[in-house]
């Protein structure tokens, strides 16, 4: 059993940077093992990922090919994976913890007798892996045992991807055997949900307006931060009980609760009946004039400041990154 | 109309002066008492037929587990003090009350004149019009007729020309026709003072006064006149104390879900209601045009008994009344404080949500997230247990550990709301500065006052207890809170479940050291401030002047139009302010704008929720706006400033 | 459909974490339980589920004696019955060692399909049911906001990365690992809680299911973590203190 291969997730035929960083962190394993890191690519059409992956991969780089495998199903890529680990016994499977792991990769391990050692935040020498338990109060250490493949996925952002200078990787095939009716699952299309009505809940991005903002007139202004942010807008109770914004963009005890990635107050104050609606979010920022103001006690970020200041300002800011 | 006795007199000299007697018609023929006979019968019998049937519907309605006729002496007092005083009828609605209390005690005065008038049909007439204790008696039921006739004509002409809304859209005609037959009866008593008894107009006369009543009498079970018949029994077997929810009897009870339900006092106090309307003219749902209206609340039961009956399994909140009136209700109290007939409308009110909430069948989405943040945690809002720690490390709060006087307790809101918080710590504050010994308590868990409001019956009895072993093991004797609605939950509403030690609310103890606390200069602040009496602490508590008092050493103390007894809702009880938007007006904003109105330049509270709900309503009334304090925040903003607390900022 | 939910008993959501003098788990002496967020949610599809079609909600979960107090929760909420894997260390059992227990007392019930929530409050593996999918050899999805019944099977609804959705169809049997969200939790009622006295709660011992217990990965020590949260009041001007929030956003919080 040797060897560290990451295996690389692509969407619609593009590699994510979530797989960048399972490079990197199957690189840190791999010199805690005194090997190289090499990767995994699976699809029906892989050239095109190999070359892409051959630039920033400095071991071997495998084409896990199968007509069967143009689109993602938890029976296809368990098959086709558990027939490469057979042939090859490598000694680490590295993954990025996204969905699509979290779905089949369990189920592989499980044909190995092994566990997938999920949502890694750091490799200790050992290795030990280190993963987050009670939602992130915890910090517990995890030493793989007995035989078989190690089986581990990365949480997204704790590994920073390298840029690495591209390197000869030698590139392989590997063509599975799989039966059509060895795939039980039948998956449709993505979609999303229609637009018309607002959905704060499943908004990643949310920037919030509160009675600092004074008076309808002054809107726009927050408008234009959360485009430029592509966010969505939502309120406090009393700019909705104003007529300023419709009632679906309330957040708040009798309004919606949310938890996106950012929630951006401007000009809240952190009564209770509005924090309990976004108290969830992973990311708090405020901006408000008073540094006393009980949004400060929640939030991540905070700058103290006249929001017709920062707001434009940050606006700015915002695109002049983007570009 | 005023001065009875002076009437009495005037008319007793005027008729010996001219020597009036009433008229009593003789020698009633063998046919005469034959049609008088079958008279009888047939009033009585559709009498009986009406109110044997609502009697019976009574009877067999549910007994109610948790009755006692103990303490007489209550009961006593309430009849005498409603019922024959007139006190509610009279205080709530003064002239239209008075007019009906004189149509009542015209009753009364008359009961022995009706027996004697039919005793004298049949020749066994026990008044003598001749005889002093006849004469007497008959002068004195004149002076009743006549301030019943003026009574009467009144209370029509109030109903059928002024029309107050209250009474409703419709044109009663029933009771046009009840308010002819009643001046009838008088028109026929007095007018038969001015005939001789032989006189054949003294026998017309007789007939048509029993013609009238025999009439009358069948009427009155068909009609809301029931009451006539109820409500001296409604109001002496009414439950006592105020929002009395009755316990829960055995495994398969859980609320009024069906008629099976429906107790005995509830249907009693169904069949009472006079229509009256002073219930909605309270209401702030009603006032504030959602569709709750305790009246129809009432009549819905009603109806509910008169087409299903008290052994129906067809469900309570359905053709008669809705769920969603019952749930836009506070319970704020107006209406079972003002009704005169002895009607407890939050015990059905809050019945009627048992059986919604207890069985599963309602099923609101805030309502729910609310019954699960308190199922899976400590507090109504969903928030960490860690947060209040934090808040009682910041503020260096002692633990109570047994040797203090108080146990200061937080609450939902003053735990966690920002608000809330600079209340408590205010408070805090001033406990310290007078030297009184407190502690608060490690863990505490809501008193559960939102989950008893709404109906949630198996969450209360679970914060209720556990509260109480808490409490038990900490050996707590007495306890202080901000809050009013916690402080009604713990006195009354968990002696369900064991017993609760003192507890007092934070008015309470200020007013008591109100000789010590410092007095502000109130020409230098001109401080006008109008005090809000929050309802869990004025109606359900009976306390209106201790907070008046230490608001007074902060300023100038006004009131609003509607103070005291007749506070009008902020709009958070009854679990509302954890649900979701209202429909029509919104309750806080009405109030708001009827505090500020005053021109003070301070809103005084005595309770978290109020101040929660007026801050978000005044925030969009623009500018100029009065400051909103907690009576504690006024007493402490003249304290000296230490480094411990947050001050009382105004914000 | 007969509908088998596994639910975990976890430490109450916002109970102060005390390690153990042994830093292999946390002081459970003081601590408050209850039913895993997700669980919950499987549960309350399982129920809707069976309002439509009709059938049984089996309630199932492996645990020592305090689990029983979620089962009732759970037979409160409307489940049918319930089975109840009497296990004293089941904290020291890895995803493979649990999901084998559960596999082995759910075998013989011979379920069309089995709820789960998709990952535990308290270690947050989120493999449990996946694993449990592949020792019963059936299908599974993950990440199911919604159920529905069909002809030849059913149709769930998932959730994607970043806004997007998908629906799969799949045979029944099958293992489905549900989201928190996607629909309204009932709440525990005094009528279903007098109901579930009379419902059938059945206890299996984990030792007779035969199962080895010995872990994969090794939970080794717990320590807290470095970071705490706590508030970074931005400095400077207004454009300074946005610069700086832009830098934290793109490269701290990796939003932009």
């Amino acid at each position: 059993m040797s060897g560290v291969f990451v295996v690389l997730e692509d969407r619609d035929g593009r590699m994510g940077r979530t797989s960048w960083e399972a490079v990197a962190a199957a690189v840190a394993l791999a010199r805690q093992t005194g090997t190289m890191a090499n990767a995994i690519v699976l699809g029906a059409q892989t050239g095109q990922l190999a070359s892409e992956a051959s630039k920033r991969v400095s071991g071997k780089i495998v084409r896990v090919e199968h007509p069967l495998l143009s689109r993602y199903t938890a029976d296809g890529f368990s098959l086709a994976l558990e027939q490469f680990i057979r042939a090859e016994s490598p000694g680490y499977l590295v993954f990025p913890h996204t969905y699509q792991v979290r779905d089949y990769v369990p189920a592989l391990a499980a044909r190995f007798a092994r566990v997938l050692i999920g949502d890694v935040i750091g490799i200790e020498d050992g290795p030990v892996f280190t993963r987050q338990l009670m939602q992130g109060r915890l910090s517990g250490s995890y030493r793989p045992a007995g035989a078989g493949p190690c089986f581990v996925s990365v949480q997204s952002g704790a590994f920073r991807a390298e840029a690495t200078e591209s390197s000869s990787a030698e590139i392989s095939t590997f063509g599975p055997t799989i039966e059509p009716s060895q795939i039980r699952a039948k998956p449709g299309e993505p979609f999303r949900e229609s637009a018309q009505t607002v959905d704060l809940g499943s908004a990643q991005m949310i920037v919030a307006v509160g009675r600092g903002i004074k008076e309808a007139e002054n809107l726009p202004m927050i408008q234009d931060l959360a485009s430029a942010l592509g966010a969505e807008i939502a309120a406090s109770r009393p700019i909705c009980d104003n007529g300023w914004l419709p009632i679906e963009r309330q957040v708040g005890s009798s309004g919606q609760t949310v938890a996106p990635k950012l929630y951006l107050a401007v000009g809240i104050s952190g009564a209770i009946q509005h924090l309990v609606g976004m108290k969830g979010s992973q990311c708090i920022v405020a901006i408000n004039k008073d540094p006393e103001a009980p949004i400060f006690e929640v939030a991540d970020y905070g700058i103290v400041g006249d929001l017709f200041e920062v707001v434009p300002a940050l606006t700015e800011a915002v695109k002049s990154t983007r570009h | 109309m005023r001065g009875n006795p002076n009437r009495v007199l005037w008319l007793g000299s005027v008729m010996s002066l001219i020597s009036l007697t009433l008229a009593e018609p003789q020698h009633f023929s063998p046919w005469e008492k034959l049609l008088l006979v079958a008279l009888l019968i047939a009033s009585g019998s559709l009498f009986w037929r009406r109110f044997g049937a609502v009697l019976l519907k009574i009877l067999h309605s549910k007994k109610d587990s948790d009755f006692h006729l103990a303490p007489l002496g209550r009961r006593t007092w309430n009849f005498f003090w409603e019922v024959l005083c007139q006190a509610k009828v009279i205080r709530e609605r003064p002239l239209p009350g008075l007019a009906h209390a004189f149509v009542f005690w015209g009753f009364c005065a008359f009961a022995l004149v009706t027996l004697n008038h039919i005793a004298a049909g049949f020749g066994v007439g026990f008044l003598d019009p001749h005889g002093q204790i006849g004469q007497f008696y008959f002068y004195l039921a004149a002076a009743f007729a006549v301030a019943c006739a003026v009574g009467i004509l009144g209370l029509f002409i109030r109903r059928f020309l002024v029309r107050p809304k209250w009474l409703g859209k419709r044109v009663s005609y029933e009771s046009g026709f009840i308010a002819f037959l009643i001046f009838a009866l008088m028109a026929t008593y007095l007018a038969s003072f001015f005939v001789s008894d032989a006189a054949p107009a003294a026998r017309g006369l007789w007939w048509m006064h029993t013609l009238a009543l025999l009439v009358f009498l069948p009427i009155i079970p068909h009609t809301k006149h029931l009451h006539l018949i109820l409500s001296p029994a409604t109001i002496f077997l009414s439950r006592g104390g105020f929002s009395r929810i009755p316990p829960l009897a055995g495994d398969e009870d859980f609320g009024l879900v069906t008629g099976k339900d429906l107790t005995q006092l509830v249907s009693l106090q169904a069949y009472s209601c006079v229509e009256c309307g002073r219930c909605s003219e309270h209401c702030p749902a009603t006032n504030t045009g959602k569709l709750l209206n305790p009246k129809e609340i009432i009549l819905g039961v009603r109806g509910y008994l008169n087409e299903f009956g008290p052994a129906s399994d067809a469900p309570t909140l359905g053709k008669y009344n809705s769920q969603e009136a019952v749930f836009q209700c506070t319970t704020c109290g107006s209406c079972e404080y003002q009704c005169p007939v002895g009607i407890e409308h939050l015990p059905i009110l809050v019945g009627l949500r048992r059986g919604a909430v207890n069985t599963g069948t309602w099923e609101d989405d805030h309502g729910s997230k609310l019954f699960l943040a308190l199922e899976r945690g400590s507090n109504a809002l969903g928030m960490s247990a860690t947060e209040r720690d934090k808040f009682i490390q910041k503020q260096q709060f002692p633990i109570f550990d047994g040797t203090q006087e108080y146990c200061l307790w937080l609450g939902c809101m003053g735990a966690y709301d920002p608000k809330g918080r600079e209340i408590v710590a205010d408070f805090a504050r001033i406990m310290s500065w007078l030297g009184t010994s407190f502690g608060v308590l490690r863990k505490e868990k809501c008193t559960g006052d939102p989950a008893r409001r709404l109906g949630n019956d198996l969450i209360f009895q679970q914060l209720a207890e556990a509260n109480l072993e808490t409490l038990a093991q900490n050996k707590v004797t007495k306890i202080v809170s901000i809050c009013p609605h916690c402080v009604r939950t713990i006195q009354e509403d968990w002696k369900e479940f064991g017993q609760p030690p003192e507890v007092e609310h934070h008015s309470e103890f200020l007013a008591r050291h109100a000789a010590r606390l410092p007095r502000q200069d109130h020409a230098a602040n001109h401080d006008r401030i109008v005090y809000h009496d929050p309802c869990y602490l004025g109606r359900y508590r009976n306390v209106y002047e201790e907070p008046r008092t230490v608001a007074a050493l902060a300023g100038e103390v006004i009131e609003a139009p509607r103070s005291h007894q007749r506070s009008f809702c902020c709009g958070a009880g009854g679990g509302l302010v954890f649900l979701g938007e209202e429909t029509g007006d919104r309750v806080s904003h009405t109030r708001a704008k009827e505090l500020v109105a005053t021109g003070a330049s301070t809103i005084g509270t005595a309770c978290p929720f109020c101040n929660s709900m007026f801050r978000d309503a005044l925030a969009t009334t623009g500018e100029a706006t009065p400051q909103l304090m907690d009576i504690a925040q006024l007493t402490a903003r003249a304290l000296p400033q230490d480094g411990k607390s947050n001050g009382s900022a105004n914000r | 459909m007969k509908i088998i939910v596994a639910v975990k008993q976890v430490p109450e959501r916002d109970a102060p974490v005390r390690i153990a003098s042994s830093r292999q788990w946390i002081e459970e002496s003081d601590l408050q339980f209850a039913m895993n967020e997700s669980d919950a949610y499987a549960l309350e599809e399982a129920l809707q589920l069976k309002e439509k079609v009709g059938g049984e909600v089996v309630v199932i979960s492996a645990g020592p004696e305090r689990v029983a107090t979620t089962i009732r929760e759970a037979l409160a909420k409307g489940a049918d019955r319930a089975i109840h894997v009497e296990c004293d260390d089941i904290g020291k059992r890895d995803a493979l060692g649990v999901a084998r227990l559960l596999a082995e007392a759910i075998r013989p019930e011979n379920p069309d399909l089995v709820l789960t929530g998709l990952q535990s409050d308290d270690l947050g593996y989120g493999q449990t049911g996946v694993v449990m999918a592949e020792l019963l050899s059936l299908p599974h999805a993950s990440l199911i906001l919604h159920v529905e019944k069909t002809d030849v099977g059913i149709s769930v609804k998932r959730e994607l990365e970043e806004g997007w959705f998908q629906k799969i169809e799949l045979p029944t049997p099958a293992v489905l690992m549900i989201q928190s969200g996607g629909t309204r939790l009932r709440y525990a009622t005094l009528m279903g809680i007098k109901r579930a006295k009379t419902k059938e709660l059945r206890k299996v011992n984990a030792a007779d299911l035969g199962i080895e217990s010995a872990p994969v990965a090794v939970l080794e020590n717990i320590s807290l973590p470095h970071k705490q949260r706590s508030t970074q009041i931005l400095q400077g001007t207004a454009k300074e203190a946005a610069a700086t929030l832009v830098e934290k956003l793109k490269f701290e919080v990796r939003v932009i």
